[in-house]
């Protein structure tokens, strides 16, 4: 199978914004093709050689499979028909949709285990339990705060490098994440009473101050989550540069082998 | 014979539709039925006929299934409900259109009836 003009039509295709399911099928599809077409010939009595040009000919030049895709928009991803949704928008709505859900379960988990707590003990958790609580839940925050952005924004360097989208848009989601992620803060503490505990969401860039009634003012806590944005960003440039020089190592270290 | 592309719109589609009809096929199967049923007059690569069955599939007018056969993995396409319905409404398309023809150059209206 001519596998490496598979891969050159799949780099075109996907440089086109054909969805990467659609590419990646269609390469092995046309590649069980040529086999089919080989056995077919080589049965009429073609060499091997002889055999191949024909497979070739007969399932059509690169810019006639090329275009067969490509005259086909349904069949491009919506990262590529619309990006400004997927590293614009999106990187501001899944921080913020990923501390809702984080903070829904958390008020789920503490109404059962209170509920439950209750139940089994007939009365309601003391302070030692709501200091074992704020334990559990402030690492359960830290990690929801310094981790999922960090996940966040690996898939989307994931989602853009796949489809082969310019670097400035994939830059620009991971940037966002990275930083509206930084940004957040989610809080838990239990002193053991009733009123004596707080769970809460804020974000340093969107700080409402009651007793100004600014709209933003300075966070409490704004210089600890812009160094968190900051080192966001370095994590996700550091491992963007080593993949890159990865590559770059990898693809010098195949032309060099080939040379030789 | 060379074929112009525009005069092929939805050509591709109807010769998929019809003939995955018979029953489920494979790509090469595929271009192999559609080659002996239209007796090779239909000249295009045989690549490009995976795009047409990949959008079929999106709009549910085909559904498709990885099967091992002689230790290698197929995919089959098979015709839909919905594929069905597409179909009698591009033959009924195609009739009126190679119908009209038909007479426009003198001869009589049954060309269509070969598909």
């Amino acid at each position: 199978m001519p596998q490496p003009r598979f891969d050159r039509l799949s780099e075109r295709l996907l440089h086109a914004g054909i969805a990467p399911r659609h590419v990646r099928r269609y390469a092995r599809e046309l590649g069980d093709h040529f086999d089919d077409l080989v056995r077919e010939e080589r049965a009429a009595g073609a060499a091997r050689e002889l055999a191949e040009t024909r497979a070739l000919s007969r399932l059509g030049n690169d810019d006639a499979l090329a275009g067969a895709m490509l005259s086909r928009p349904e069949l491009r991803s919506l990262t590529s028909r619309y990006p400004w949704a997927v590293f614009g928008i999106a990187p501001l709505v899944i921080p913020l949709l990923s501390a809702v859900v984080a903070l829904y379960f958390e008020i789920w988990f503490i109404t059962h285990v209170h509920g439950l707590f209750t139940y089994l003990t007939g009365q309601p958790p003391g302070p030692v339990t709501a200091k074992l609580a704020t334990r559990v839940f402030t690492a359960y925050n830290t990690l929801a705060v310094y981790v999922v952005p960090l996940l966040f924004a690996w898939a989307f360097a994931w989602l853009g490098a796949r489809q082969r989208m310019a670097p400035a848009w994939i830059v620009t989601g991971v940037a966002l994440i990275c930083v509206l992620g930084g940004f957040q803060e989610l809080v838990f503490y239990d002193k053991g009473y009733v009123g004596g505990g707080v769970l809460s969401f804020q974000s340093g860039l969107l700080y409402f101050a009651p007793r100004t009634g600014w709209l933003y003012s300075p966070h409490p806590h704004f210089v600890a989550e812009f160094a968190r944005a900051a080192m966001n960003l370095a994590i996700a440039g550091g491992v963007w540069w080593w993949f890159t020089a990865r590559k770059k190592t990898s693809s010098a270290m195949r032309l060099h082998t080939a040379r030789m | 014979m060379a074929t112009n592309p525009s005069f092929m719109n939805g050509v591709p589609e109807l010769l998929i539709l019809r003939t995955l009809e018979a029953g489920e096929m494979y790509g090469y199967e595929l271009v192999q039925a559609i080659r002996t049923k239209t007796n090779q007059a239909i000249s295009l690569g045989e690549g490009v006929v995976y795009p047409a069955l990949h959008a079929l599939e999106r709009e549910s007018m085909l559904k498709s299934r990885r099967k091992l056969v002689n230790g290698r993995t197929r995919v089959y396409y098979s015709v839909t409900r919905k594929g069905e319905k597409h179909l009698a409404g591009l033959v009924r398309h195609w009739q009126h259109i190679t119908g009209a023809i038909g007479l426009a150059i003198g001869g009589t209206a049954h060309a269509a009836t070969a598909l």
